[in-house]
Formats: structure tokens, sequence, C-alpha cells
């Protein structure tokens, strides 16, 4: 009941007038970067960080909220009218949200992708305010040996285990891990890799990284490959409306899209990509029209959709009640917390009840708003998707040179961003994925205070990783994900060689 | 057989920073009162797992080639790829004596001509607009610092 009263509590700071306000600006500049092909959400939440400067955390962390979600609903927007799948968790919504938009029922797909959104983000959030008092009362437990060991467990997952190559995966993180220890070491005031640059010292900032990685390396990439880009853009004809079959397929998809994608967001694997897939592949095996898919059935836009967002709302849990960050935009979004001071995890919950809570509350207030907002407002999104490839990402560059540039006022700043703009290209250009090197900056220094800490506590003993059971459990685990799938390959070719 | 000559370049890059890393935290101190460890630590675990790595993908990358990445067959423009550079370069040089809305502009422009634009008269005036936009709002409503350059006189200073 507990979590009950403090709901309600954070219904109230997230229904004042203000706050309200800062949720309904953040749904619609989160749709309206979103919306913008080749913006995905991690790049959308990092452009307009900027905005948030002046504010009290408060209303900038629910205009977060607000940002985030309205850049998931505006990356499927894209990708049903255009196919161009800005980010791997629009990928099963392409497959048959813009096969349906080709045969003219793009109405109904952004319906029940709106809609969809809607129904799982609500009971995804209910999911998590159930669940975040258990994980908080769990995380109480925890001492720094345990935090390094599911820390260490994270980094793993993110980057080794999903995605095409392990080696590669690893080598992001690796490479976020490194820029994470430039700038003054947290424990002792020594400055790490800042090789005399004042602007160093304050470490690198995920803005600058995420924005340089996702922005400027996109922009580099799709210009010096132009030929590589024909989307054409579906109408919008006829009505948005879902007919009754509509509604009777979608609301099985909904349901049990939620029930996938909640439980794999919090835990770390990566966000939506899994899920949105798994959701896909349950909705083509349970349908009742199996000669549908592949030429726009409904309940494959129905079912990724709602997992993607089930998800979107599940890697809060960890985000929140742990301070650990399962994916890219997750990292952004604690790099906001970590600009107010506010350091994510199990005493937030105790020492920021307010914010915290109306952060949980607004999130339900954001769902809303983002369905009554965004259906009525298809027009304009449409309207969007039209503005030239040139134009578009000339504009882009503006708002990532500004987020830079307003961190220290300085050229420095911009000369970094330009840095990370040619790392991204290569990585993309080479098929490096990018996220778990956003990942690797934000949680790396944290791992190592952890790490650090649990060291001081057993005075240099390094056996108290391996002698607390949590600890050792999740170490346990991450080694047996890096081995188990190593041993199966090999195993299976040397048992393919005797045959 | 071999992998592309970039793959073989870029495996021996990240070894390359990996031997960079090790060198520069063989100059940190090592103290580190109760925990027994200091800040030349991590440092040294993470240079380690670069170097590592480094080995690993030029391991795949002189034994038949990056594993499992994906085909690539369009050609490389060097021409749009310039002008973003140099867009972001004038952008770098410029926004701190000329301004953010005179930067803003030429990064604008750069852009768009970069991505195949030819109108840079009309690119220059959407760029111009835009980023007078942006300077106002930021400047005078969220009360972020931005540098006002030549224009100044034109555009004054933090608040309305």
């Amino acid at each position: 009941m507990d979590a009950l009263n403090a709901l309600l509590a954070g219904f109230g700071v997230a229904l004042q007038p203000m706050n309200l306000m800062w949720g309904f600006i953040g749904v619609t500049l989160g749709t309206f970067v979103g919306v913008l092909p080749g913006v995905g959400p991690a790049l959308t939440v990092a452009m307009l960080l900027p905005l948030t400067v002046k504010l009290d955390p408060t209303g900038a962390l629910i205009m977060f909220a607000g940002i985030y979600y309205g850049a998931m609903f505006g990356g499927s927007t894209t990708t049903i009218l255009l196919n161009t799948p800005g980010e791997s968790a629009s990928i099963a919504t392409a497959l048959e949200g813009n096969r349906m938009a080709k045969a003219g029922r793009a109405g109904p797909a952004l319906a029940t992708s709106a809609i969809g959104s809607f129904v799982a983000g609500t009971l995804a959030t209910i999911a998590l305010t159930l669940l975040a008092p258990l994980v908080v009362d769990l995380a109480l437990k925890f001492g720094p040996a345990e935090y390094f060991a599911l820390m260490v467990f994270a980094f793993i997952t993110v980057s080794a285990v999903l995605g095409s190559s392990t080696v590669r995966g690893l080598t992001s993180l690796f490479l976020g891990l490194y820029l994470g220890l430039i700038g003054i070491d947290s424990q002792t005031g020594q400055a790490r890799f800042a090789f005399g640059v004042p602007e160093l010292l304050d470490g690198v900032d995920v803005v600058v990284l995420a924005v340089g990685l996702f922005a400027v390396g996109e922009a580099l990439y799709v210009a010096a490959y132009q030929s590589r880009l024909s989307g054409t853009l579906e109408k919008v004809s006829g009505s948005i409306l879902m007919s009754a079959a509509d509604w009777k397929r979608s609301w099985p998809a909904w349901l049990r899209a939620t029930a996938i994608g909640f439980p794999f967001g919090t835990i770390p694997a990566g966000g939506s990509e899994i899920p949105t897939f798994l959701s896909y592949a349950t909705e083509k095996k349970l349908t009742k029209h199996p000669e549908e898919f592949g030429k726009g059935a409904i309940e494959g836009v129905a079912g990724p959709e709602a997992a993607n967002n089930a998800a979107a709302t599940g890697v809060l849990v960890p985000l929140l009640t742990l301070g650990i960050p399962t994916s890219a935009t997750a990292a952004i979004l604690l790099g906001a917390f970590q600009n107010y001071g506010l350091q994510p995890g199990p005493l937030l919950f105790d020492s920021q009840k307010d914010l915290v809570w109306g952060l949980i509350a607004s999130l339900y207030v954001g769902n809303i708003i983002l369905l009554v907002l965004n259906l009525p407002l298809i027009g304009i999104w449409v309207k969007v998707l039209q503005i030239p490839k040139d134009l578009l990402y000339a504009g882009i560059l503006v708002f990532a040179t500004l987020g830079a540039y307003s961190l220290h006022q300085s050229w420095v700043d911009l000369a970094t961003l330009y840095v990370f703009g040619l790392l991204g290209f290569a990585m993309r250009r080479w098929d490096i994925p990018v996220g778990p090197a956003v990942i690797g900056l934000i949680l790396g220094p944290l791992a190592e205070t952890q790490f650090r800490r649990a060291l001081s506590i057993s005075q240099g003993d390094a056996s108290v990783f391996f002698t607390q059971p949590i600890s050792a459990a999740f170490l346990a685990l991450t080694a047996a994900l890096i081995v188990v799938p190593f041993v199966v390959r090999h195993w299976g070719r040397l048992r393919r060689r005797r045959a | 057989m071999r992998g592309s000559r970039a793959e073989i370049a870029l495996s021996l890059g990240v070894l390359a920073l990996g031997i960079a890393v090790a060198a520069v935290t063989a100059t940190l101190p090592s103290e580190g009162g109760y925990a027994g460890i200091g800040p030349n630590f991590i440092p040294a675990v993470v240079a380690a797992g670069i170097i590592l790595l480094g080995l690993w993908l030029s391991f795949e990358a002189f034994g038949g080639g990056w594993r499992n990445r994906a085909e690539q067959t369009e050609v490389f423009e060097a021409s749009p790829f310039l002008w973003i550079s140099a867009g972001l370069f004038a952008h770098m040089a410029l926004i701190g004596w000329a301004g953010f809305v005179i930067a803003g502009t030429v990064l604008f422009a750069c852009v768009a001509r970069g991505f195949g634009s030819t109108r840079f008269f009309r690119d220059s005036i959407i760029g111009l607009v835009l980023a007078l936009g942006v300077f106002f709002f930021f400047v005078k409503l969220l009360n972020v610092n931005l540098p006002a350059g030549w224009l100044s006189p034109l555009l004054g200073g933090a608040g309305i």
C-alpha cells in the first residue's frame, strides 16, 4: 500500500500544471524529432537534453519521460510510412506495417500502433509501479560487490551476447569504458587521460558521445553512401479508424506483447530488439490469418509495437531502482539524472520520493498525452516526413553542435564531437555496434567506483566478489554467457568434422 | 584469404589504442589506500582488454576477414563527406568569434551542399532563419548562453 500512497503523491506532482506542460512539450518534441527519418530514440533524447539545463529536476525528468515515449512512437510512424527502420527495434514493425501502408491501410496500422503503445505502455507502467518497490527492497541489500557483479553482467549481455559479433560488441564496450576513464578520478582526484585539456577534466559527456556517434556519424555515412537510401513515403488515405475486425485481432496481440516486452525490458538484454521479434514470431504462429503475414497483417504491427513500448517501460525498472542502464537510450537518461547530481538507485526512492514517483506518475500521464496527441496530429507528422534529406540533416547537425557547444562554450567539445562523428562513421561502415560504447561510458565509472569500494571494505581482499553469494551468482552467470555459446559452437564444429 | 585492408587497419588501430592507453596508464600513481588498488588499476584492465580485442580483431582480419559482417557494395563518395566535415570545421572556428547564428548558417549550408543541394542561397536563408530561431529560443526563453558574436549589436544579450 506504501507504493499506492507514494504513487498518489506522485500524481500530485505530475498533475501540477507546470509539470503537465513539461510532459506535453516532451511528448510533442519527442514525437516530432522521433518522426525524423534516421533519428532514433537515443539521438532524440540526446539532442533534446540541452533544453532542460535551466529546468528544475522534476520538471526536466518529466519532460524527458515524455520525450522518451514520444521518440518511440515517432519512430514507428516513420517505419510504417517510410520503411526505413532507424533502429533495430522497429524492424519487426516494418515487416507488416509498411506492407499495410502500401496496401492503403496506413491509417489502421498507425492506429493499432498508437493504441497498442498506449495499452502496453500503461500496463507496463502498472507493472513498473508494482515491481519497483520490490526491487528497491532487494537492492537495499546490495553492497558494492553485488553492484559491481551486476554491472559486469549488464556489460556482457549488452555487448557480447547480442549483435552479430562478440568481438566487435566488446570492442565497442571497451572504447566506451576507456572514454569513461577520461577526467578526474572520483576517488582520488587524480586526472586521467586528460592531457592537460581543461574541457576533458570533466570527463566525456554522454551527449557529445551519443550525438557524435548517432548524428554526426550517421550524417557522414548517409551522405557518403547516398545511393543506399531510397524510401518512398506512403500516403495516409482513407479512414485512420480501425474496423471491428482490426480491434478483435489487435487486442490479444497487444496483451501478449506486453507480457513478452516488459520482462525483457527489465533484464539487461539490450532493450527492445529481442522482444519485438519474439512478439512478431508469436503472432505469426497464433494468427488465424497466416496468409496475410508478409502482406500486411495487423497483428504483425500491433504485437511488435506494443512489445517495443512495454520493453521501453521495463528498461526503466533497472534504471530507476538500480541505476543500471540496459540500452543506449537509458544510458543517456541516466546522464540526464547525473546532470542534476542525482544517482538513480534504491536510495533515490527514499531521498527523492516526490521526484521518482512524480516521474512514474507522469509515465501514466505521458501515455495518455501520446494517445490524444498523435492520432489527431498524424497529418503534421506526415508533413515532417516530407522534409527533404539535405535540409533535414543540416538541421540535425545545427542542433547536434548546439548540444555539444553549450556544455562549456568551447570549440574543444565541437572537435571532440567531430572525432566521435568519424568514429561513428567507421563503426557504422564496418558493422561495429555503437550502443555498448554509450553504455560503457556511463556505466564504466559507476562500476569502477563500486569495485574500489568493495575492495576498500574488504581491505584489498579480491575474494569478496566470489564469496558473497549474489555477487558470485552474477559473475558465474556472466562467465556462462561467454563460455557456453563458444563451447556449443566449437563442439558442433568438432562433431561435424568427425561425422 | 585475408580481410579487407580497412579491416586490417581498424584492427591494428584498436591494438595501437590499447598500447597507447597502457603507456599512459604506466604514468598514473598506484597507491590506493584501503582498497589496495589505485587510480591506475581499472585503466590497466581496460588497456589489457583493448589490446586483447585488437589482437582478436587482427586475428580475424588476417584470417579470412571479420566474421558475420554485413555486406556493403555502395561506393564511397568523398565530396559529401568533405563538405560536411568542412561545415563542422568552419562552425568550430566561427562560433566563438562570429557567433552562433553565423556559424550555424554556414554549417547548415555546407551540410545541405554535402547532401547534394545546389541551391546555396535558399539553404543559407533557411539556415539563417533556423539559427536565429534557435538562438532566440535558447538565449531569450531558456537563458542558455550562446555567443552573439558579430551580430551582438542586433541580437542583444540574454533575457527578454
